[in-house]
């Protein structure tokens, strides 16, 4: 099975979140093939591998280079490190165990782009790891590996390390290159899209953590042997962030299409104490509920779509038997609540109304007329908000009221949570 | 859209079922328009870039799945776009739920009331019930004080961003700013900071709501009590199209009215704010002759038969020349072409005047740019502060030809040499040169250096007061008659008329009140003191009736009719928006009466209309003004 990784195959070798500790173990071989080939055979590998973006969207990433307008320059890159979906840490933990490997992505995709400065944008929470990766850099450039001349080229490039202030809008991609200008971080009016004009006015690419962390392996071995991994339809490996009732939550790289949810949860040690599944949320937060229904399920873009919800940014959120489903809404919703920018009116009210009726719901002191409005309201956000902030608020809640309608008609006029009073009073 | 394309290319769009045929480019929002349908919108504004934030204006296109933002979707040719499906109906019902969640119920006593787009589409497209006894309204300042001027409601604001774009795009001043996050978003000055800029009162303007209000206007009226009157702004020489608000005789407000080739939609603080010195209480209020003894109020007729007994007096007794008159660029048109009649025609003087200083070298090379031709020129110069000072919607106008049109505006002081002043627009072919009037001679040598290196060349000059540019046309001048013939003999300017008072050389002032051009840049108590005989005709108690020996009660400019020319030629019409409380005769009747008493050999009509008709025959470039266009000057006699 070790020989099917690839983003975390070299995790937990000696010293390897040094530069030093990298280059023994093969580190920075990518870059160094990288810098002999021209951009487009390395867009051609990123194409041959697949590979499709892992923040959230998948959308395929050589498709996405290949929409920068030509001969328009200076170009830049983004990285997406705002990791900020309520279930996801699998950026942190690729930041922490293999920084560089991350590096090394961003200068393969600044070499294959010509862009003359990369930024990573990294959510304000993750301090330790942005001071890692400040350290990384520093390290890049004394070794020649970023700045001018690179590998003794006449390839130069900045790498700049930024820190966010904590906004989850920040990771939609706009947002975040407002935010690195120094703008309120707020989704920007799509078309034009940031190929076209993103950073500082000019053509931008916007990549997550564990896409780039990808590039080393794609460019060292080929995009086909990437494309080994996985199925036709969803190649590569993921790293997905399983957490909840599960006996051992962590980060777990899974080939995608071939692994199904069972498989994902066995490796987590399966649900906690022995109890039941009773739903689990793929994807992260914002994502729709699934059951143990869907436990076959591969994890594959389309399975996973024709269920019903989507694999998002990669996390997995397991929740037993013992859970009310209300109250999960009511978390999740408050989160939306707290972090909608406030740009478009159906986001910033609607959040605020949808929190409200989730808290009398939850304390059993709603009416079955206010269960109607909640979902009135939710068809009213979904789909008409400025960015999917707003609509991917209203779909966890939304998703789980058809999935268990009676959980949900059961709090109503109940006076108290109906599940918590059911819960034997050891759990 | 008001971009100037050469023949653009059509595309045809299908609204609701109807086909229309726009621009590449045009905006569905705009499309709609001009197939009739209304579609409700906040945060889309016709001066401002979009930004789709309300949402409000989401409509079906084609067979798109999402309903899409008609403010900020550009229509391609064949586009279906549907504003009357029950999909739609149902969003707007629900987005304006979400807009009225937390906005405060105070209607009832909100200056917008009446003229408020929540409310208007809350009637029209709302949901017409509150699900909202549940939960607790978010409150915030219903009263932040952003400046003398302005007052701003937080609670109000739906945030639709219109006023911090406004600051961003229309002035680049960017004084307001979005603090806080989600729903507790506001709008607030920027760190705090009271607003300095000369163009806040757009701000009440172009919010859609109830949340930037004027300090000067906040609970003073409703809407549906006020009167409408269009005029123009009497504040300086722009030309500034405006509705004068009224209430009973009382002028409320000056409420901006878009005229894209002027103000773009626009009116400086100077301006709009002026309104209040409409209704000042020190008005002349009735006739008073003070000959030789105590003040006595008199009817209009006696009034007029002893000016015009005395004038001829100190004619005889003096002769002709030893009379003046002076007129103020607060005039309309029609009265000064009247007054200079007098003058000319019946009195016989050739001093006669509107201002304080010589107006010579006249080329019609200074009137050339339109305010509107700003944007197309390569290069612009601005000569001197005085220009701007003077007429701030220009700066307004010469920052949207940087933003959106990437033209080179540069400015230099007044007391720059020519040659300098000409290196800044030197390489552009269109070149455009503004200064004030006091700085018409530096622009005149730039101007020529340009001309010379081969550029065309636009002059625009500011004049001073309302009408300073008609008063010149039609001839208030001592060395021009009107449509700038040159007299045979040139009599005494401002300035000379009054120093004529001091030194007996003037016996007797016919003078027109207030005259702001005058009473800054001369002793003017002195002069009306020391003439032998003053009549005056003004509507406040200003130097004039304080020395005069006959005072006829003159009207403000918003109980006129008349036109008055802007500074770039522009012949726009001016209404009686209060009507006077007493029954004041126009001054043009008054100066027609005078005219009739005096002897005149043929009479002067008194009716402004008639003068109009008159100063078309007279002065050929005023023939096809109508409407408010420019006067087209050929080559001056």
């Amino acid at each position: 099975m070790a020989d099917d990784l690839v983003l975390t195959r070299l995790v937990g070798r000696p010293g390897v979140t040094t530069l030093e500790g990298y280059e023994r173990v093969g580190g920075y071989l990518g870059l160094r093939k990288a810098v002999t080939l021209t951009p487009e055979q390395i867009i051609d590998e990123v194409k041959s591998s697949g590979l499709r973006g892992r923040g959230g969207a998948g959308f395929p990433t050589g498709t996405k280079w290949s929409f920068l307008p030509r001969d328009v320059f200076p170009r830049y890159l983004c990285v997406n490190a705002d990791e900020s979906e309520p279930g996801c840490f699998k950026d942190r933990y690729l930041i922490d165990e293999l920084p560089h490997q991350l590096l090394e992505g961003v200068l393969i995709a600044a070499f294959t782009l010509r862009v003359s400065h990369a930024f990573i944008y990294i959510r304000g929470e993750y301090r330790a790891q942005r001071e890692l990766l400040d350290r990384c850099v520093a390290e890049a450039y004394e070794a020649g590996l970023a700045g001018r001349g690179i590998l003794g080229t006449e390839w130069d490039c900045e790498v700049i390390v930024h820190g966010g202030a904590g906004a989850y809008i920040c990771g939609e991609e706009t947002a975040l290159i407002d935010s690195l200008e120094g703008l309120r971080g707020q989704p920007r009016l799509k078309p034009p899209f940031p190929a076209i004009r993103g950073l500082y006015g000019s053509p931008t690419v916007v990549n997550n953590v564990e896409t780039l962390s990808n590039l080393p392996f794609i460019v060292l071995e080929g995009g086909a042997a990437y494309a080994q991994r996985g199925t036709a339809a969803s190649p590569g490996t993921r790293v997905f962030c399983v957490s909840g009732h599960v006996e051992r939550p962590g980060n777990y790289e899974v080939p995608m299409g071939t692994t199904t949810f069972r498989d994902l949860l066995q490796k987590a040690g399966g649900v906690w104490k022995g109890r039941a599944l009773k739903a689990m949320q793929p994807g992260g937060g914002s994502m729709q509920i699934l059951g143990p229904q869907h436990l076959d399920v591969p994890l594959d873009f389309k399975a996973v779509a024709d269920a019903g919800s989507s694999l998002g940014a990669g996390a997995l959120v397991v929740m037993d038997q013992t859970t009310c489903l209300v109250d999960v809404a009511k978390r999740l919703v408050d989160f939306y609540h707290h972090e909608s920018c406030g740009k478009c009116a159906p986001c910033r009210e609607g959040t605020y109304f949808e929190s409200q009726l989730m808290h009398r719901l939850e304390a059993g002191i709603a009416s079955e007329s206010e269960l109607a409005t909640l979902s009135d309201i939710c068809a009213n956000m979904d789909g008409r908000c400025f960015c999917p902030l707003g609509d991917t608020a209203t779909w966890f809640v939304m998703s789980a009221y058809r999935m268990f309608p009676d959980e949900f008609l059961a709090h109503c006029g109940a006076g108290r949570c109906p599940v918590r009073a059911a819960r034997p009073a050891a759990a | 859209m008001t971009d100037v394309a050469r023949s653009p290319e059509l595309i045809t769009v299908i609204v609701d079922g109807r086909p229309v045929q726009v621009p590449v480019g045009t905006l569905v929002w705009d499309a709609c328009e001009k197939a009739g349908v209304f579609v409700p919108v906040y945060c889309a504004h016709k001066k401002l870039d979009p930004v789709a934030v309300c949402r409000m204006c989401l409509v079906e296109i084609g067979t798109l799945p999402k309903l899409q933002p008609a403010c900020a979707t550009v229509a391609s040719d064949g586009m279906e776009v549907r504003t009357r499906t029950e999909k739609v109906r149902e969003f707007r019902e629900g987005n304006l739920e979400f807009l009225l969640l937390n906005h405060p119920l105070d209607c009832p006593v909100c200056d917008r009331g009446g003229e408020c787009d929540l409310q208007d589409f809350a009637l029209r497209y709302g949901p017409g019930r509150t699900r909202r006894a549940i939960t607790t309204k978010v409150h915030f300042n219903k009263a932040v004080r952003l400046s003398d001027k302005i007052v701003l409601d937080q609670e109000r604001c739906i945030l639709c961003w219109r006023c911090t774009r406004y600051y961003d795009e229309v002035t680049g001043e960017k004084e307001l700013v979005l603090q806080e996050r989600g729903v507790h978003t506001v709008v607030a000055p920027f760190e705090g900071r009271p607003l300095q800029s000369m163009f806040q009162g757009n701000l009440p303007e172009v919010c859609p709501v109830g949340a930037l209000t004027h300090a000067q206007y906040r609970f003073r009226a409703r809407p549906w009590d006020l009167r409408r009157t269009p005029s123009v702004c009497p504040g300086c020489s722009y030309g500034c199209n405006l509705n004068i608000d009224t209430r009973e005789t009382e002028v409320v407000r000056f409420a901006s009215s878009d005229k894209p080739e002027v103000d773009d939609g626009w009116l400086c603080d100077r301006g709009r704010y002026g309104s209040g010195d409409l209704n000042r209480a020190d008005r002349v209020r009735s006739p008073e002759v003070r000959l030789g003894g105590p003040g006595r109020s008199m009817a209009y007729s006696e009034a007029i038969e002893a000016a015009a007994t005395a004038l001829a007096s100190v004619i005889s007794e003096h002769g002709r020349e030893r009379v003046a008159v002076l007129g103020t660029p607060l005039m309309t048109n029609e009265e000064a072409f009247v007054l200079q009649w007098l003058a000319r025609e019946v009195i016989g003087t050739p001093h006669v005047d509107h201002q304080l200083l010589p107006w010579t070298d006249l080329s019609p090379a200074e009137f050339s740019l339109g305010i509107e031709e700003i944007e197309a020129c390569d290069a612009i110069l601005v000569v001197g502060e005085q220009a701007e000072a003077t007429a701030p919607v220009l700066t307004l106008r010469l920052y949207k030809a940087e933003r959106k049109s990437g033209r080179r505006v540069s400015r230099v002081p007044g007391d720059i040499e020519a040659g300098e002043a000409a290196r800044r627009i030197a390489g552009a072919s269109r070149v455009g040169v503004i200064s004030h009037e006091r700085d018409r001679g530096l622009a005149a040598q730039v101007a020529a250096i340009a001309v010379a290196s081969g550029a065309s060349v636009g002059r625009l000059t500011i004049t001073v007061g309302v009408n300073g540019r008609g008063c010149k046309d039609l001839g208030l001048l001592p060395n021009y008659r009107p449509g700038y013939v040159a007299t045979a003999e040139v009599g005494l300017h401002g300035r000379g008329i009054l120093e004529g008072c001091q030194s007996g050389e003037i016996r007797a002032l016919l003078a027109v009140g207030p005259n702001p051009a005058v009473e800054a840049g001369a002793d003017l108590d002195r002069a009306c003191a020391a003439v032998q005989l003053l009549i005056a005709i003004t509507p406040v108690r200003d130097a004039f009736w304080r020395h005069a020996g006959v005072v006829l009660p003159g009207r403000t400019i918003a109980e006129k009719a008349g036109t008055v020319t802007s500074s770039e030629g522009r012949v726009q019409t001016v209404r009686i928006a209060v009507h006077p409380n007493i029954a004041v005769p126009s001054e043009v009747g008054l100066l027609a009466g005078l005219g009739a008493c005096l002897g005149a050999a043929r009479p002067a009509p008194t009716a402004p209309a008639a003068v109009l008709e008159e100063i078309r025959t007279a002065v050929p470039s005023y023939a096809a003004t109508a409407g408010g266009l420019r006067a087209a000057w050929g080559k001056l006699r």
